[in-house]
């Protein structure tokens, strides 16, 4: 198993997933000034806000205008210790993320056993930007084990290999949270929140929106307009029987099959209208209101 | 061996065949167990008189001596002989019948009582007419009683043996053939036998051949038609029967057809429609039933009705066409079923609306029928037309302008886009003082103009007031109203109470102004949609070229009517081939430039008040009288040109100086009425609207201005140029108290007479006395009680009775699932999706069902460093790791019986009572207005919710208890068990779900514990509570002085919170609107919802609570 994946991932280089373009990121407010405050300052970054925002893509933006290079890790990417150094680490966090995947631990070799540095690990050493993405998914005791690199230690404790490793001055911990999911059993806990700053991102305003549609999309100015103008009235149904409204990568998806010609309507409906919800009623108010402004 | 007259009876019997002797020998012995020597003589005897009636009676004899031992065991002597002597008679008449008599009563003397024998006897006897074949129906009649004595009453018997009679007098074989039918039919029926018998009754006089197949339809009838309708089905036929119907069977099959295709629960209807068409014309009764199951394919049973009454009417003029209206062999009623069957229902698509309206303005609109909006009184008048009040869009109940529902649909569209319009391009948000976009700012300037004008009317009215007043003083008597003068020349205008208000008083008349405004803003609407919405750009073009078609010709207007048509045809996007009147082509081509400066998408709602003002001006100079249609010349004003100030200041002096020249001729000028309203606009009432939301701001903020008073409030609508518009039409008597009254209502504000402080009578705190309680009785329980203000419990405080709730009727169960089918599937598959978490696999085990290849790893990677290894290396399927624990605990108080009025807000306290004595009165009180049946209540949806929950929860094996509470007074808590925690689910709590009714107050506190410690008893790792209440927590005795709602607020805080120390996850779900304004304090961070749509309650109960219980 562990041979396996290891030969599927020596196929991607990591240095394949670097991306030294300037993402596309449209500032809403002051967010890349805290951000960059909070980098200098080792603060660490908490980002709130629904999905498909923005989120990610700001973290990708910050980690260019940071200065560095930047690559995208699976968690569970063990491959080639130390082939790369990773300046932007991404971890999507799911429930059954253990504090193993994260730091790291011993495999078996030939001759006896080998450590391999986990993500968190690597980025530790390596100065990078750790970002974990739907933070509240992971496990309780992996959220636990943030807390020594976030406050004034910045340090990380290797139980197993008995070291604890200080962070570079580069290292900056970030991580993204959803508060629309209401769940009792799921929540991050106070002592792990109130360890970061917290930057909350919305859907843009229509106008920015619309720019962001148009540049991402490539479909026309109008169909932007429009589309960030359903985004906009879409939005308005949360909490009345819509648990999300539209996110803009939603909008951004339907702009592109309209810029490749698909009909307005129908790119909205299968973009938006379908994937927002299974219930025909809200499906058919949502479809009306996409039938009112696209023609 | 025997003694007395025997042996000479036993000579007398030898005289007849042998057989009888026989018989009577036979049957002696058996009899001595019965009768005693002197009875047994009068016993022979009589079959001695039997045998010798007529020349073939010995036969009867023979039966009579063969039946006696059994006959015997029954009766009583004296009976038995009573019940010979009837054989004696018959046998008089004829032995055959005698002979039946005597061999049914074998099988029929247990059954009938003694006394009812003769009648029997009497009944046999009357089929008999001396025929022959009188005389086998007769005997035939015995051979069936048994059976029909057994199974029926003995009354409905002889009803049915005199309908045989009747019967045989048309045909013997008929009557026979019925008589068995009879038997096999009749006592199936139950309690439809007697009308049914009346109804056969009735049949024989006019078409006795019907009775026949009537006794063999009616098993079917029963069957298909619903239990409770069948008896007036049944009298509906005797009707028809009586006045003559001929074929009464193919009414029985007919109906029966028809009823069976409709729902259950509309049957009753059905047959009122039919009890309504006899009294017309009966013959209209077998079509109408013929065509039901047709029409109903096209048509809802609630449009049914329109087609009906139709259909009634015509057969009251003309019962031919009627009757071929019923058999759908008409043009009208084809037309009208199509028309039908295409109209749309608002009900049908008011939750899409709903929806679409609050995406669109981004407010949670609510969508009403306009029907609720006349009800509520506060000045709209207007049933058919949509309008809104700026929080709800009244919307007219059906459509069917066309012929299909897609585009009656799209006319809902267009129709609730532009009332939403208003909102979301803030009609109502008029400002004085924000300038506009598109004009110069004049309104000021207007304003001032209008107040020096005021000043001088004023003066002018001082002056001839002192006037009086000197004459007064200088020597007349009596009463002058003194008080008709200006009292204060410098007091703000009471209109300037709203932004609108203060622009419309500008004009000197107020209605041509304010239809001005209404035109100018509904086209700066018309057209700010088609620039947002280009979707709908087809469909409201197309409303509006058919509004256009129906447009008064302006030729036929006088003149200053006909160019505010002019601008409502311009607004509708006609620009060109107007009718202009040569004299004012100017000024049209001024108008138009006016309006299109509003064509704009920037254009904003000052915009339209500054346009107002510019085209008033030009308006207002026009006189009001008819012209020539010569004098009328079509123009296109298309492209009027730029708006320029001069050339209209220049204009208006033009005007100015031809009306000063005509001044003369002044009265031939009629007098100005409004124009006909737009349809699809429908009513707009920004004056109101702003009113509306000024007072109940101010309500909130109990404000630095003084408030509004009712007096005041009735003099604003007054003024108000849009009540004015509406009692035009007659409707409204201004009736401008009630009006104001139900206005401040809605606002918010108190009633008038309801003064604070009333109704707090004594008995709020009388038992804030006494002391603790104790639990005496079994299945009682004390809790404490938390008392804010002493921050302290009060010990032993409340006793909590449990009782489990009576079993009603299993159906309430069925139904719901069947009437919510498709939403308990949906519920049930989102509940089996939670299923596979349960079955996900534990790591680490000691022991498992195969080897964690990571742990494994790890161990063996430990050995190899000479580590102790974990032996936890094995994984397992845990079945049962979902382990959740959950009691749901209903609101059974008073007020969950409150119907669910979509037009009132729900549970509006606002003006209830605080006091729960006059609490429950006021309740009684209001409900007692509802006489309307079929509404729901809110304990129904929590019925249903409960229904649909269990349903869901079976499914996936969580442990659940449903309870439900009420409860009087601190020592009287009640406590329902529906489904107690441990119990298991069965019909019995199928049944119990029917019997949940509302009852008194609620203590939530107590009821909240009782629960936890219920929950807290349990061994599971997620224990919830689930609250669901339709109000504040209310009680007798439940509040201290002073801090009246507080106290039941933080009692049942306090038990929210012991219940979360117990680890159980409380959340509250209410379905009270204002539930925001406590729920945030009771519930402190605990979860709770406030249930905006009530009707969701059932849908959105089981997804709460799946969402609640879910691991994402």
């Amino acid at each position: 198993m562990v041979e396996a994946a290891k030969k599927h991932y020596t196929e991607y280089a990591i240095e394949e997933f670097l991306v030294r373009d300037e993402p596309y990121y449209r500032p809403v407010g002051d967010e890349i000034e805290l951000f960059t405050a909070a980098y200098r300052q080792h603060i660490p970054v908490l980002l709130k806000g629904p999905t498909g925002c923005g989120k990610t893509r700001f973290v990708e933006y910050m980690a260019w205008q940071l200065g560095r290079p930047m690559a995208t890790v699976k968690e569970q990417n063990e491959g080639k210790e130390g082939e790369v150094r990773v300046p932007l680490v991404t971890i999507a966090c799911h429930e059954d993320l253990t504090a193993s995947d994260l730091v790291g631990r011993y495999l078996l070799d030939a001759n006896g056993t080998r450590w391999i540095d986990g993500p968190m690990t690597r980025a530790v050493k390596a100065g990078a930007i750790l970002y974990l993405d739907e933070v509240v998914e992971a496990r309780k005791d992996t959220t636990v084990l943030i807390h020594p690199l976030t406050d004034h230690r910045r340090v990380l404790p290797v139980e197993k290999t008995g070291t604890i490793i200080e962070a570079d001055d580069r290292f900056l911990l970030c991580v993204s949270y959803n508060p629309g999911y209401q769940s009792a059993l799921k929540d991050l806990k106070h002592s792990t929140r109130q360890r970061f700053i917290s930057i909350e991102f919305y859907y843009p305003p229509a106008d920015i929106e619309t720019e962001i549609i148009e540049r991402e999309s490539g479909c026309t100015k109008e169909q932007a307009d429009a589309l960030a103008k359903l985004g906009e009235k879409i939005r308005n149904l949360e909490d009345h029987g819509l648990q999300e409204g539209a996110s803009t990568r939603l909008l951004i998806y339907a702009g592109r099959l309209m810029a490749e010609g698909i009909q307005p309507r129908r790119a909205a409906q299968v973009a938006i209208v379908w994937t927002l919800t299974d219930d025909p009623e809200l499906q058919r108010s949502i479809q009306e209101v996409s039938s009112s402004i696209f023609e | 061996m025997t003694s007395g007259p025997i042996p000479e009876i036993e000579i007398e019997l030898a005289k007849l065949p042998p057989a009888v002797l026989e018989a009577y020998r036979a049957a002696s012995d058996a009899v001595k167990e019965s009768f005693g020597e002197d009875e047994i003589g009068l016993w022979a005897k009589e079959g001695l008189t039997i045998g010798t009636q007529t020349v073939r009676s010995w036969e009867s004899a023979i039966e009579y001596y063969a039946v006696s031992p059994e006959v015997s065991k029954f009766l009583s002597f004296p009976s038995f002989m009573q019940w010979a002597r009837c054989g004696t008679y018959l046998a008089q008449d004829s032995p055959t019948l005698a002979v039946a008599f005597f061999k049914s009563s074998v099988s029929i003397v247990p059954n009938l009582r003694p006394q009812y024998i003769p009648r029997w006897a009497g009944l046999g006897r009357s089929l008999y007419k001396g025929t022959w074949k009188s005389s086998t129906l007769a005997a035939k009649f015995f051979e069936v009683s048994p059976d029909l004595v057994r199974n029926l009453p003995f009354w409905d018997v002889e009803v049915f043996a005199s309908l045989i009679e009747a019967l045989s007098y048309k045909s013997y074989d008929v009557a026979g053939e019925c008589l068995i039918l009879g038997r096999d039919v009749l006592p199936g029926m139950g309690r439809e036998r007697e009308p049914f018998l009346a109804m056969a009754r009735a049949l024989i006089d006019t078409s006795w051949r019907e009775v026949k197949t009537c006794l063999e339809l009616v098993p079917r009838a029963l069957q298909q038609v619903d239990e409770s309708q069948t008896g007036r089905f049944l009298k509906l036929g005797e009707r028809l029967a009586k006045v003559g119907l001929r074929d009464t069977s193919r009414f029985l099959a007919d109906g029966t057809q028809a009823l069976s295709k409709v729902p259950q629960g509309s049957q009753g209807y059905i047959l009122d429609l039919c009890d309504a068409l006899v009294v017309v014309t009966p013959d209209a009764v077998p079509p109408f039933l013929r065509s039901l199951d047709d029409v109903l394919n096209r048509i809802t049973v609630s449009q049914l009705d329109t087609w009906f009454q139709h259909g009634a009417k015509l057969l009251q003029e003309n019962p031919e066409s009627g009757i071929a209206f019923f058999k759908i062999e008409s043009n009208t009623s084809e037309a009208m079923l199509e028309t039908l069957s295409s109209s749309l229902e608002l009900d049908r698509v008011k939750g899409i609306l709903r929806l679409y309206c609050r995406a669109l303005s981004g407010t949670p609109l609510e969508i009403f029928d306009t029907q609720e909006l006349v009800q509520r009184n506060i000045g709209w008048v207007d049933e058919d037309t949509a309008s809104t009040d700026g929080s709800r869009v009244f919307l007219p109940p059906v459509v069917d302008h066309y012929n299909n529902k897609q585009d009656n649909f799209s006319w809902f569209k267009v129709v609730s886009t532009h009332q939403v319009a208003h909102l979301e391009f803030g009609s109502f948000e008029y400002q004085f003082e924000e300038p506009a976009t598109q004009f110069e700012d004049r309104r000021h300037e207007a304003e001032q103009l209008m107040l020096e004008r005021k000043k001088v009317e004023r003066s002018a009215a001082q002056e001839a007031h002192e006037l009086a007043a000197q004459l007064l003083a200088s020597g007349a008597e009596g009463d002058v109203d003194m008080s008709l003068g200006y009292s204060d020349p410098n007091a703000p205008g009471l209109r300037n109470y709203t932004d609108i208000g203060r622009l419309l008083e500008i004009f000197e008349d107020g209605r041509l102004a304010f239809d001005i405004f209404t035109v100018l803003e509904d086209c700066r609407l018309d057209y700010r949609i088609k620039v947002e919405y280009p979707g709908i750009r087809s469909a409201s073009s197309r409303v509006q070229s058919e509004t256009l078609e129906k447009r008064p010709n302006i030729t036929e207007m006088p003149l200053q009517q006909g160019m505010v048509e002019l601008l409502i045809h311009m607004s509708l996007d006609q620009f060109q081939d107007l009718p202009v009147a040569k004299e004012y082509h100017e000024s049209a081509e001024m108008l138009s430039s006016i309006l299109h400066k509003l064509r704009d998408a920037e254009a904003n709602v000052e915009d339209t008040g500054e346009a107002t003002l510019r085209a008033y001006e030009i308006i207002s100079r026009i006189p009001n009288q008819l012209e020539e249609e010569e004098e009328f010349e079509d123009q296109d004003l298309e492209e009027p040109g730029d708006f320029s100030e001069e050339d209209f200041q220049t204009l208006v002096d033009q005007l100015q100086a031809g009306m000063d020249a005509s001044s003369d001729g002044d009265g031939d000028g009629e007098s100005y009425e409004s124009p006909d309203p737009v349809d699809y606009r429908g009513d707009f009432k920004p004056e109101m609207v702003q009113l509306m939301t000024k007072l109940q701001a101010d309500d909130g903020e109990q404000g630095d201005a003084q408030p509004m008073t009712q007096e005041m409030l009735e003099q604003l609508l007054q003024e108000s140029s849009e009540l004015d518009l509406d009692a035009e039409q007659g409707e409204v008597d201004s009736d401008m108290s009630t009006f104001a009254q139900n206005i401040m209502k809605e606002a918010g504000a108190p009633p008038p007479n309801s003064q604070p402080g009333e109704g707090y009578g004594p008995l709020l705190h009388d038992d804030d006395s006494g002391g603790e309680l104790e639990a005496r009785e079994p299945a009682t329980y004390v809790y404490d009680e938390w008392d804010f203000r002493a921050n302290d419990y009060k010990p032993r405080w409340c006793i909590v009775k449990e009782k489990v709730v009576e079993e009603g009727d299993a159906t309430f169960y069925q139904e719901t699932l069947k009437t919510y089918s498709a939403l308990s599937n949906h519920i049930r598959r989102q509940f089996e999706l939670i299923m596979p978490e349960s079955m996900r696999k534990t790591y680490r085990l000691v022991d498992g069902e195969d080897i964690d290849l990571n742990a494994a790893l790890e161990a063996w990677t430990d050995l190899k460093m000479g580590v102790p290894p974990d032996e936890k290396i094995y994984w397992h399927r845990n079945r049962n790791r979902r382990d959740v624990a959950v009691v749901f605990l209903l609101d059974m108080s008073a007020s969950t019986a409150e119907a669910i009025d979509e037009g009132r807000q729900m549970v509006d306290d606002r003006d209830a009572p605080d006091d729960p004595v006059e609490y429950m009165v006021w309740l009684r009180r209001r409900r007692e207005g509802l006489v309307r049946r079929n509404y729901k209540r809110i304990i129904d949806l929590e019925k249903e919710g409960t229904t649909l929950l269990i349903n869901a929860l079976e499914s996936i094996g969580d442990t659940y208890g449903i309870y439900g509470f009420s409860g009087y007074g601190r020592e009287n808590v009640e406590f329902y068990v529906i489904k107690d925690i441990n119990e298991a689910f069965g019909d019995k709590i199928k049944r119990r779900i029917d019997k949940i009714t509302p009852l008194h107050a609620t203590r939530m506190g107590a009821a909240i514990r009782h629960a936890a410690t219920k929950l807290d008893n349990q061994e599971a790792n997620t224990k919830i509570m689930f609250l669901i209440s339709d109000g504040r927590p209310q009680d007798r005795g439940y509040s201290r002085e002073g801090v009246e709602k507080e106290y039941a607020v933080h009692d049942t805080h306090m038990a929210l919170v012991e219940a979360r120390r117990k680890q159980i996850i409380p959340f509250c779900l209410t379905v009270d609107k204002s539930g925001h304004d406590y729920l945030k304090s009771m519930c402190g961070d605990m979860g709770y919802e406030v249930l905006a749509d009530i009707f969701s309650l059932p849908e959105r109960l089981p997804m709460l609570y799946r969402q609640l219980t879910t691991i994402r």
